[in-house]
């Protein structure tokens, strides 16, 4: 059950939307929106039957008409669980959860059994979330079908059989054999007691509920605070069990809490204050449902907020202030007193007197409408005091002391006389003076030397005239490299001044002369015209960097020219060497041929014969054959220029020259031997 | 016998199951185990949209305390997850095995890290993003504050809620959507560091913005101003392993992801900030589900053959054709740019050209191969903004003519031959009268 409460918790922490903590805002749409955008139906059903319960309920409070496919879907699982001997009883539990909301049609027949299963189950527990799943599941029953001779046997044995998992520091444990203690366990617990008590025959020993009772207000001692008063209650890691944070085990023991209240006279005795603590608890991560102090009959606290902690001076707000319980309904009739307001600069001294503050019947807020003129912008510290009108709400409500807001008035600050101003260092005179308007983009050219100074002044107001500090003035200079420095601007009342003498920030300048770009920025959280702009440039002209100097910073390149595509590159073929022009190269081919024409014109005019050539047919063909083969050689050359490879050209050619040097061996012999044969004759 | 060997297979396919199911693989490169470690349990909820906008894309999330003292990023020198979300700013120490140098090499290795951070972040991590090449304000109380571009709001009035719509131009980091509603963000200022060139500013804060304690008075001016301000800012390392270091971690809330948003001193107002979308967009990108790029098919013909080459010649015509696939997070689809390059590379670049696409995952070029011989390389280096960046290469020779490709009948030699040829012609006329002569 906490469990199903800190689900809802949960999805309202969710859901909480942007607001500080003392501010409380009803549900909305959005909570809706992300109430379905959790639950969904995974394949028309949920995972569990305990999911179905959780969407069923969320639903339900959110105000959300139900979907038929989900209650649909919802009553199919459920009549299924109701209608089977084998539900376990967590199961059946959650069924019938599951059905107070879905109000799905179970037979008779199958209550009956569920009643036989879980009686007989209440008997064989053995563990804590037995008997809760158990008794739990027979006051659902009794509830939904409204049979009032629904009892439990032996009430009594049952809850000291439960009682027996209390630990002496008002924690419980979760079986006997666990030594662990929890919180959490200790709200399931006062649940199943209070189950108990319901379904019992007759009155409990009433020493069982005062011990009990006694139990509480030890576990509310055990409870944890943060620094701003918030109370919770956490458990430690326990193996063997989830972890379930501080979220589920408080909202587990103010369940628990609940239900045990509902079922026993007289109050439970418990500190004011511990309850408006865990009702910050709540508040402080958004949830709203609270409905344990109604219950607890105990006090219920009333919880004031602004609808706005910013107040513009210039919209001419005024200030409101709206006091409700922290379930959101009207409160009482009551006073707010503003008890003072402090500077968070000086806040000792409150800047007003104690006044309160009017209410608004149409609105329901209390509002002050002639503050603003007093005061001036900036932040402050509010502090407000609730007090009832009527002595007798006192039992019911509780207002805490004092309550302090932290508020922001904002409003336009003037801002005149701005001027820029170049001055010579050693004199102070003025080399250049230029009149600056701070609310629209300047274009001022400057330009000055390292023995120079530069001087930017202004005067910064509030509305009502005071002299204004803002959190932000800047002066910006920008070199075109890039490199950025930055000054702040100190003021002397409204005055606002700043000298940048060059000569002792050449250094920080990195000697970089050149043109740097000026920007400057006013900026508060109290100024509504907050303003960034440019002025323009100054030229400086700064000594060279020594050797030494340091560096200026690396700038970051821009990642869109890092990553894009490169240029392309194509390759530069070496051009062909050049060459004459054809004609030429054929009309010199023409003339190689000339001196073999001239040797033959030769030839004729020596008047050569072929007389010796052997008459004898043997020689003759030696002859035919020596000159063939001299032709072959000399062709094969043309081949080898024509088509022939080295290789090939060799190897023909070796076999001519075998052929030759026989060949020219038989037919020069021949005519050496008939040349002698001619001299000898 | 045989149902013993059926049992065996049995066994083998089951113990082989998970390791098909959840073990990364560069076929879908999209992360599946999610470690994160929480300062405490409760962001599970204040954060849940995040968290389940997560899980609705099947990624495993793990969520453990970062003090857990079981903690461990690998077992038996195995990774146990594919990335890693530390939303848990104020963890002084981890517990378990975990430390710096083991987020690190997580990173190392090729996995992913989200860590958000707040004016709450420790040391160490501000030192793991220092490591990452973000460098947070040493100020440990300063916040961004920006007096211009603040979101409007009736309760928070010391401007440190900016909104901030000056992102990065990438459709790989960010989607193909316009992010139309501002993003609201309330934490610390970083940098990213000048000499690292991995490291981009996502969301950059307006030139107005500076880091420094709303509280108390500036005396000296802030370290970080403007739009040095990075708010979320990105890694992709070498072994392209994702990181994203944001100085909020309510940005990532329920509370800032569903808030109207309203900037200040504009008349536009948004009923939902533009974080939901930003958060889900950057984590795909971080949880490689975007901008993950594979080549295959790297080719090279020459023209007019169909068989790959062992080698080319010089001013050989080829054809040079690669496949590009892009991770849609379920499928490769084909990628489509128009900025893919081929380099033929020995030494340095001797060709460098732009591949032209047919639409469909197909690069192709064609050039001339350069007219000097050695041993090349086919280069794919593709680095964009966003995309895992691609390095393929492929070595090839390239050898000078043989001695009969040259060119055989030149017109200017013509002059030579036919002075060799006459001579020759002359010879044998010259053979025949010398011997017969009478």
């Amino acid at each position: 059950m906490a469990r199903i409460l800190a689900r809802f918790l949960v999805l309202l922490l969710v859901v909480s939307i942007c607001e500080a903590a003392p501010l409380f805002q009803p549900i909305s749409d959005s909570h809706r929106s992300a109430a379905l955008e959790l639950f969904t139906l995974d394949h028309g059903s949920f995972k569990s039957l305990e999911e179905t319960y959780e969407a069923l309920r969320t639903f339900q409070i959110l105000g959300i008409e139900k979907k038929p496919d989900v209650t649909a879907a919802a009553c199919h699982s459920i009549s299924e669980t109701v209608g089977s001997l084998s539900s376990t009883p967590k199961d059946l539990f959650y069924a019938l959860k599951a059905n107070s909301i879905a109000e799905c049609k179970i037979h008779a027949k199958a209550s009956k059994g569920i009643i036989s299963s879980l009686n007989s189950a209440v008997s064989g527990s053995s563990s804590l979330l037995d008997f809760y799943y158990s008794v739990g599941g027979l006051v659902l029953i009794k509830d939904q079908s409204s049979k009032d001779d629904l009892q439990l046997a032996d009430a009594e044995g049952v809850f000291r059989s439960v009682k027996a998992f209390s630990q002496s520091d008002g924690r419980w444990r979760y079986s006997s054999n666990n030594l662990e203690s929890s919180a959490f366990a200790a709200g399931i617990a006062l649940e199943t007691l209070a189950g108990i008590v319901s379904l019992a025959s007759s009155e409990l020993d009433q020493s069982l509920i005062s011990t009990l009772k006694n139990d509480i207000s030890k576990l509310f001692d055990s409870i944890e605070k943060y620094g701003d008063g918030t109370l919770y209650f956490d458990d430690k890691l326990v193996d063997g069990y989830e972890y379930k944070g501080p979220l589920s085990a408080t909202s587990s023991v103010l369940r628990g809490l609940t239900a045990f209240a509902a079922v026993t006279t007289g109050n439970i005795d418990l500190p004011r204050d511990k309850m408006l603590g865990l009702a910050k608890f709540f508040l402080g991560i958004g949830v709203p449902d609270l409905k344990f102090y109604l219950a607890c009959r105990v006090s219920i606290p009333l919880i004031l907020s602004l609808p706005a902690a910013v107040l513009s001076l210039t919209k001419k707000d005024s200030l409101k202030v709206r006091v409700a319980t922290v379930l959101g309904s009207n409160a009482p009739p009551l006073t707010v007193k503003l008890v003072g307001v402090f500077s968070s600069v000086s806040k000792d001294a409150s800047l007003v007197e104690s006044q309160e503050l009017k209410f608004d019947q149409g609105s329901g807020l209390h509002i002050l409408n002639d503050l603003l003129e007093i005061i001036d912008v900036g932040s402050y510290t509010f502090v407000f005091e609730v007090v009832l009108q009527e002595p007798d709400d006192e039992k019911v409500y509780v207002t805490g002391s004092q309550t302090k807001v932290p508020i922001f008035v904002t409003g336009l600050v003037r801002i005149e006389n701005s001027e820029i101003v170049v001055l010579d260092s050693d004199l102070g005179s003025v080399e250049s003076q230029s009149k600056l308007d701070l609310t629209a983009k300047n274009a001022v050219s400057l330009s000055a030397n390292h023995l120079q100074k530069m001087r930017l002044s202004f005067r910064l107001t509030t509305p009502r005239g005071l002299a204004f500090k803002p959190h932000q003035a800047f002066l910006k200079l920008r070199h075109e490299s890039k490199v950025e420095h930055i000054f702040v601007v100190g003021n002397s009342g409204k005055h606002f001044e700043i000298v940048l003498n060059f000569l002792g920030l050449v250094e920080k300048f990195f000697y970089l002369s050149g043109k740097y770009d000026m920007e400057f920025t006013v900026g508060d959280s109290a100024m509504e015209n907050s303003f960034l702009v440019a002025i323009g440039y100054i030229e400086l002209d700064l000594p060279q960097a020594p050797e030494k100097a340091t560096r200026p910073p690396l700038q970051a390149i821009d990642p869109y020219t890092r990553y894009g595509p490169k240029a392309e590159i194509t390759h530069i073929f070496r051009a062909p060497e050049k060459r004459p022009p054809q004609e030429l190269s054929l009309a010199f081919l023409g003339l190689t041929i000339l001196p073999l024409l001239g040797f033959f014109i030769g030839l004729l005019r020596l008047g050569v014969n072929m007389k010796n050539f052997p008459s004898k047919p043997v020689p003759a063909a030696f002859a035919f054959l020596f000159h063939v083969g001299i032709g072959a050689v000399l062709l094969l050359y043309v081949f080898f220029w024509l088509k022939l490879d080295l290789f090939q050209t060799l190897k023909v050619l070796g076999f001519l020259v075998v052929f030759l040097v026989f060949i020219g061996h038989r037919i020069l012999s021949h005519l050496a031997a008939a040349s002698a044969k001619l001299k000898s004759a | 016998m045989k149902s013993l060997s059926f049992f065996f297979f049995f066994i083998f396919i089951i113990s082989v199951f998970p390791f098909l199911c959840f073990s990364f693989n560069p076929e879908s490169p999209t992360d599946r185990r999610v470690l994160v470690l929480l300062d405490d349990f409760s962001l599970k909820y204040s954060h849940s949209i995040f968290f389940n906008s997560l899980k609705s894309r099947c990624l495993n999330l793990e969520f453990k305390l970062s003090d857990d003292p079981s903690l461990s990023l690998q077992r038996y020198g195995q990774y146990l997850y594919d990335a890693l979300i530390l939303f848990c700013p104020s963890t002084k120490k981890f517990g378990g095995s975990l430390d710096l140098t083991a987020v690190i090499d997580f990173v190392d290795s090729g996995h992913d890290l989200i860590l958000a951070a707040d004016s709450t972040a420790s040391d160490l991590i501000k030192n793991i993003a220092t490591e990452c090449g973000v460098d947070f304000d040493e100020d440990s109380s300063a916040m961004v504050i920006d007096h211009k571009s603040y979101a409007i709001s009736g309760t928070e009035g010391d401007h440190s809620l900016i909104v901030s719509d000056d992102f990065i131009q990438s459709g790989a980091i960010l989607g193909k959507t316009k992010i139309e509603a501002p993003v609201l963000f309330k934490g610390i200022a970083h940098s990213v560091n000048s000499a690292n060139s991995l490291v981009l500013k996502v969301l950059s804060a307006s030139p107005s913005a500076y880091s420094a304690n709303p509280e108390s008075k500036l005396l000296n001016p802030p370290l970080l101003t403007g739009s040095a301000i990075s708010l979320v800012s990105v890694v992709q390392a070498r072994n392209n392993a994702r990181i994203m270091i944001a100085g909020s971690l309510d940005l990532f809330s329920n509370r800032l992801l569903r808030t109207a948003v309203q900037k200040a001193g504009s008349q536009d107002k948004y009923h939902k900030s533009g974080n939901e979308q930003f958060v889900t967009e950057i984590s795909k990108w971080v949880f490689h589900e975007r901008g993950h790029l594979k080549a295959v098919n790297l080719r090279h013909l020459r023209v007019g053959e169909t068989d790959e080459p062992a080698m080319y010649r010089i001013k050989d015509d080829l054809k040079f054709s690669v496949e590009i696939h892009e991770w849609s997070g379920k499928n490769w689809e084909p990628y489509v740019a128009d900025d893919v390059q081929v380099q033929f590379y020995m030494m340095s670049s001797y060709v460098l050209k732009t591949l032209s696409t047919n639409g469909k995952g197909l690069y192709l070029a064609s050039f001339k191969v350069p007219d000097v011989y050695g041993v090349f390389q086919f280069k794919v280096d593709y680095h964009r903004l966003g995309y895992t960046s691609l390095s393929l290469s492929k070595q090839i020779p390239v050898r000078p003519f043989r001695h009969n490709e040259y060119e055989r009948f030149i017109t200017t030699a013509f002059p030579y031959y036919g002075a060799s040829f006459t001579m020759m012609a002359g010879f044998f006329i010259f053979s025949i009268l010398f011997l017969y002569n009478k």
